[in-house]
């Protein structure tokens, strides 16, 4: 029994060291602006937790970072190596966005409808490499990639011309705002909003999916040896689009609850700019794909990144510094350091005996 | 002669983490200038001796000298440098570059870093037209015949100033006409002074072209022959070894026929015909063995059979109805189970946990899984269940699979396969590389299948095995059953002679070899 | 219509395509010596930050040049570490580097050059372009060839000397065979790794010239991710071109005239987000005509 718990503690090791790494590299940076490294770390913690308004704006931005995450963990998971999650996001948003708009629906509908379809233009945009993979044999890694800049620029020329929101003399490419009904709320004075349920609610819908189901049970399959789920009468094409049609709703989901919790309307840029999708990539990683860990990371990359904007207003030091410290963690977790070194002899042994 | 051996090995000992012995004391002493055959079956230990010769592995313990020296090499570099060279059974070519790069990469002709092409081209033709190998140094290597990438691998070893060369199965891959011109070349080049070491099963080859045969069987050496004073009926059987008696249980009609094979073809990874016309039936109650060296068309076979790659032509039946068409789950739930050749590639996934391994298969219907949930009690259960009927060592079942040793791993995939009420099985190599425990315990849930009245199909290389367990014997060589025989007719001589691709010799054999060549139905 | 293509436009084309195609020519060598480089994005970006820098404060295009490439080369460098000794994906990790680049670019330029989003600066030199007489007296061609930077003609000349080096000399016949089969180049003594670092150094210093290209050839700025994808561009006309220099150099010229027209269309009054998707589009397009047929290469996360 001790080897569980020590399996279980390697696997919390290795991202929490990645992260001590990660915050080590963000001092020397600091240090290197010429600011003292504890007072910008304080300026930090104070920037994501230090009132109501903070700690509702970090919890905000890593729910959405938490959506594309999960997203990135279900197709990883399934061994599909989807980068679309940028465009996957714009999608849902601006289909979340342009269904409520156009399609007036009675009572509670709106709001249901907005969720619905975000879902669905993730969905169908992340169909497309999967597609593609399957007829074409185009590797899902560079199509989804690619996908991204088709999304985003046609997202952009949408709302830019045919969808733009004229009413206020037309200065910025956005649509008009969303009815009442389909806005989803917010706590008072807070960005916090009710969407972050939605994203509990999903984690742990998409870890007993991951983890309960037979669906769940060969995604893993097919991702950990796809041999083997062949061997097992796994159908691997099946398995490929339904792990793609999920992640892609639950980033499409993303950016409809972002679109109509915060912004109202679809903007052009507003989806992209944050970096959602790519901080969900992270999370992922970070996680080992494993659905509840994804929150943590998700809440994790949320606090650094709200964080650094508080430390930006109170001492001068780039915000940025946040992507540094982010990206040196993932990179340290690549590299499965220590850690994984430990499980391998491990392993080695076991198979010795 | 008073020269030294070229190679002195002497008690010779490899054993491997976990405990397996590949070598038991091996010693082997080749004659400069001779050829050398070492012979035996799939795991006698012939590769992991060569591997220590050439430098690929380290002995436990023994001494290797070469020429008189005593050596110790620490990687195949050292090998080279004294003057051993070796051509692997797969080969290590760059297919997009030409002869003549393949064989002077690392060694280069060149000025002022351009390379010489020109001067390649001549040593290389140079070097071929010394040692009678006719080669066009300027041909891309991925476009030549295998016999010929093999010539550029000999060539490899020769401009690197080889004087002892091993080959590895070097007619394994090979047509009768490319093993028959690589016989006369392996003559010419000790002729010439080199010394060569050669591994193979086929005993008609080794008798035509050595000068001293070396039999091992089970790590040891049992035998050691000059070729005037030894024939395959000697040969065949030193390599076989006495055959175990039948078990007491072995009475027993065999039933109705489960799984029948007609006239079926299926292409190998490059396209090539790998099964040839393959016709058989199992019945019930019935364990069929194939056996024949590694290669031969087995895993292509057992591909076809299973659903793993599709069939090119001629029908599979289960029971009557036509599966050749059907899906790896659709064959599953009509009663067929799967214990494939390859544990780690087919048969589990090292990262996946025990309980998730013994899951595959049934996992997408009851009693594992009911409307796409799975009942993770029932999930555990089976899993539970099987590691304890089959003596699984695991830390727990949600142990990595990958963490189990092999024998372990072995047990819980032949356990997944046969814990359900699958009544046809395809079983292929049961008990390679796991301990002979676990090879024990293996057979002997075999056998109780067999009394259960399931049909199994046994497809191995170990020919021991093949005897302990099966009621019927076919042999496959090169694609096609070239012999059958009943187990209680079973004749360790003629198998050994079918499996080396010997002509059969006149008289009756057993079964009707003929009429299967043909195409003709081997199991009626 | 028949304006759409005139000598202006292939001028531009020729211009344009530099970044992409030097990106392509590091990313074809990486590829032939076996290392799938997802980072172009992010050297080349690194190489358009380090070439504003040192021609800055340095005060020279050439100095810039050099830090250009020094930055590149120690993006490329992490890859290799980490992928090739310390056996990490080399897909994650050259994600990673890609947003590791963008922060780091975007963090240090308001840090070092104390702006947001976009630097420029009348004291920052560009690359000279070069228009010698005696070429704009040749007719057509002269136009065509003139106002190029050094780095324009850099690129150009890669093509033919990287061809030399992979196919004529004895490293590119082993950098090659490392990328085919790493085991079987070990067993004829030649060390792997050298090779693959190689490639990974020798595509620093192209990414770097693109990067300088980028930032001080086509403009003087620099701007926050100012690569916009050209490297994941430039890794399909790798695929495209089967990491062949001149098959590099063809799949650039083709997404390049894409990328030229587009802005000359801009003109016609297409709007920017469509000739924007384009070059993608187009990328796309090309991948599914190849059909797998391209370079193979399966990564896992």
């Amino acid at each position: 029994m001790p080897d569980r718990l020590t399996e279980g503690l390697i696997d919390l090791l290795r991202p929490l060291l990645a992260v001590l790494l990660g915050l080590a590299v963000g001092a020397v940076a600091i240090w290197a602006t010429g600011h003292p490294v504890g007072e910008a770390y304080a300026a930090l913690w104070n920037g994501a937790f230090g009132n109501r308004t903070f700690l509702g704006s970090t919890l905000a931005r890593s729910s959405t970072i938490a959506l594309a995450g999960l997203g990135v963990a279900v197709a990883f998971r399934a061994g599909a190596l989807n980068l679309g999650g940028e465009g996957q996001l714009a999608l849902g948003g601006l289909a979340a966005a342009l269904f409520t708009i156009y399609v007036p629906l009675p009572g509670p509908l709106p709001l249901v409808a907005g969720l619905l379809a975000g879902a669905a233009g993730g969905a169908l945009w992340a169909l497309l490499p999967a597609w593609l993979e399957v007829r074409f044999r185009v590797q899902l890694l560079i199509s989804s990639l690619l996908l991204n800049y088709v999304a985003v620029y046609s997202a952009s020329y949408l709302v830019s011309v045919p969808f733009r929101d004229l009413s206020g003399g037309g200065a910025l490419a956005q649509t008009r705002l969303i009815p009442e009904a389909a806005r989803i709320a917010l706590l008072p004075g807070t960005r916090m909003h009710a969407g972050i349920l939605i994203t509990l609610a999903l984690s742990l819908v998409l870890w007993f999916v991951m983890m309960r189901t037979v669906t769940g049970y060969e995604w893993r399959m097919t991702g950990l040896n796809p041999d083997f789920a062949r061997y097992g009468g796994v159908d691997r094409v099946r398995a490929l689009v339904t792990a793609m049609l999920v992640s892609g709703a639950v980033a499409g989901l993303g950016g409809a609850i972002e679109v109509m919790a915060v912004y109202h309307r679809y903007i052009d840029g507003n989806l992209t700019r944050p970096g959602f999708a790519w901080s969900g990539l992270m999370a992922a990683l970070l996680a080992d794909n494993h659905p509840l860990g994804v929150l943590l990371a998700a809440f994790l990359l949320g606090v650094i990144q709200v964080g650094s904007t508080g430390m930006e207003r109170t001492t001068q030091i780039p915000l940025e510094i946040s992507s540094v410290v982010q990206a040196v963690i993932v990179l340290f977790v690549s590299v499965r350091i220590g850690a994984d070194l430990l499980r391998r002899f491990r392993g080695r042994r076991a198979a010795r005996g | 002669m008073s020269r030294a051996p070229a190679i002195a090995a002497t008690g010779l000992v490899k054993v491997y983490p976990g405990g397996v012995v590949a070598n038991d004391g091996v010693s082997l002493r080749v004659e400069p200038g001779s050829i050398h055959a070492v012979v035996g079956e799939n795991g006698a230990g012939k590769t992991t001796l060569m591997n220590l010769l050439y430098g690929m592995e380290q002995p436990t313990a023994g001494e290797i000298r070469i020429h008189g020296e005593p050596v110790a090499f620490r990687s195949p570099h050292d090998a080279i440098a004294r003057g051993v060279g070796m051509v692997h059974q797969h080969f290590m070519l760059f297919p997009s570059l030409t002869v003549a790069e393949n064989i002077v990469l690392g060694r280069e002709p060149h000025r002022f870093g351009r390379l010489d092409r020109r001067e390649a081209a001549a040593r290389v033709a140079d070097l071929a037209e010394r040692h009678r190998l006719p080669i066009d140094p300027l041909a891309r290597v991925g476009d030549l015949p295998v016999g010929l990438q093999q010539r550029v691998e000999i060539l490899k070893t020769l401009y690197r100033g080889a004087e002892i060369i091993i080959l590895d199965e070097p007619t394994a891959v090979l047509t009768p006409q490319e093993s028959d011109e690589l016989l006369a070349v392996m003559r010419h080049l000790a002729d010439q002074g080199k010394t060569i070491l050669f591994i193979s099963h086929k005993l008609a080859e080794v008798l035509a072209v050595s000068d001293r045969i070396t039999v091992l069987r089970g790590g040891r050496v049992v035998g050691e022959r000059e070729r005037a004073e030894t024939d395959m009926d000697e040969l065949a059987t030193l390599m076989v070894g006495r055959l175990p008696a039948p078990p007491a249980t072995f009475r027993r009609e065999p039933g109705a026929p489960a799984l029948r094979v007609e006239r079926l073809w299926v292409r190998g990874p490059r396209g090539e015909p790998a099964v040839q016309g393959v016709t058989f039936t199992v019945r019930r109650g019935e364990i069929v063995g194939i056996a024949g060296v590694a290669g031969n068309g087995q895993s292509e076979l057992i591909g076809a059979l299973t659903g793993l790659v599709p069939a090119a032509e001629g029908r599979i039946l289960l029971d009557g109805q036509d599966i050749t068409r059907l899906s790896v789950r659709e064959r599953r739930a009509a009663g067929m189970a799967h214990i494939p050749e390859d544990r780690y590639r087919w048969g589990s996934a090292r990262e996946a946990s025990v309980a998730d391994t013994a899951a595959m298969g049934p996992h997408y219907r009851p009693p594992l899984s009911r409307r796409g949930l799975i009942d993770r009690s029932a999930w555990l259960r089976r899993a539970a269940a099987i590691v304890a009927e089959y003596r699984v060592r695991t830390p727990g079942l949600w142990a990595r699979a990958g963490a189990l040793s092999g024998g372990n791993l072995q047990k819980l995939v032949v356990g997944r396969e046969l814990a359900g009420d699958a009544h046809c099985l395809i079983v292929a190599e049961p008990s390679r590389g796991v301990d002979l425990a676990a090879a024990a315990f293996i057979h002997d849930q075999l056998l109780a299948r067999r009394e259960r009245g399931d049909a199994i199909l046994l497809v191995s290389a170990d020919l021991g095995e093949l005897m302990a367990l099966s009621d019927r014997i076919l042999v496959m060589y090169e694609g096609r059953i070239v012999g059958e025989v009943a187990r209680d007719q079973a004749d360790e001589r003629q198998i050994g002679l079918w499996m080396a691709g010997a002509d059969l010799p006149a008289g009756d054999p057993p079964g009707d070899p003929a009429s299967a060549q043909q195409g003709g139905d081997a199991g009626a | 219509m028949a304006d759409l293509f005139d000598i202006q436009l292939l001028h531009m084309t020729l211009r344009t395509v530099v970044p992409v195609l030097l990106a392509a020519l590091g990313g074809a060598l990486c590829e032939r010596a076996g290392l799938f480089n997802v980072a172009l994005e992010g050297m080349m970006l690194a190489g358009a930050f380090g070439a504003v820098v040192g021609s800055f404060f340095l005060g020279g295009a050439g100095w810039g040049v050099l830090a250009a490439i020094a930055a590149a080369t120690a993006i490329g460098l992490i890859l290799a570490v980490l992928s090739l000794n310390l056996r990490a994906n080399e897909i994650v990790v050259g994600i990673s580097l890609n947003l590791l680049v963008v922060g780091l670019t975007t963090f240090l330029m308001r840090v070092v050059l104390g702006a947001t989003g976009t630097f420029h600066h009348p004291d920052l030199q560009g690359l000279p372009q070069w228009s010698p007489e005696w070429l704009q007296a040749v007719p057509v061609l002269g136009r065509l060839l003139s106002g190029h930077t050094p780095v324009v003609w850099a690129a150009y000349l890669a093509v033919p000397i990287l061809t030399y080096f992979l196919f004529q000399t004895t490293i590119g016949l082993r950098l090659r065979a490392v990328g085919e089969h790493a085991r079987a180049a070990q067993t004829l003594a030649v060390n792997p790794l050298r090779m693959q670092y190689l490639a990974v150094v020798l595509a620093g210093v192209l990414t770097g010239l693109a990067g300088a290209q980028l930032s001080l050839g086509q403009v003087r700025i620099f701007q926050e991710n100012m690569t916009a994808g050209r490297g994941f561009i430039a890794l399909v006309a790798v695929i495209f071109g089967r990491a062949h220099p001149t098959g590099v150099l063809l799949a650039s010229l083709l997404f390049g005239l894409i990328d030229a027209l587009g802005i000359r269309l801009q003109g016609v009054g297409l709007p920017s987000q469509v000739t924007g998707l384009l070059p993608f589009v187009v990328t796309l397009l090309t991948l599914v005509a190849l059909r797998g047929r391209g370079l193979n290469r399966q990564g896992t996360a």
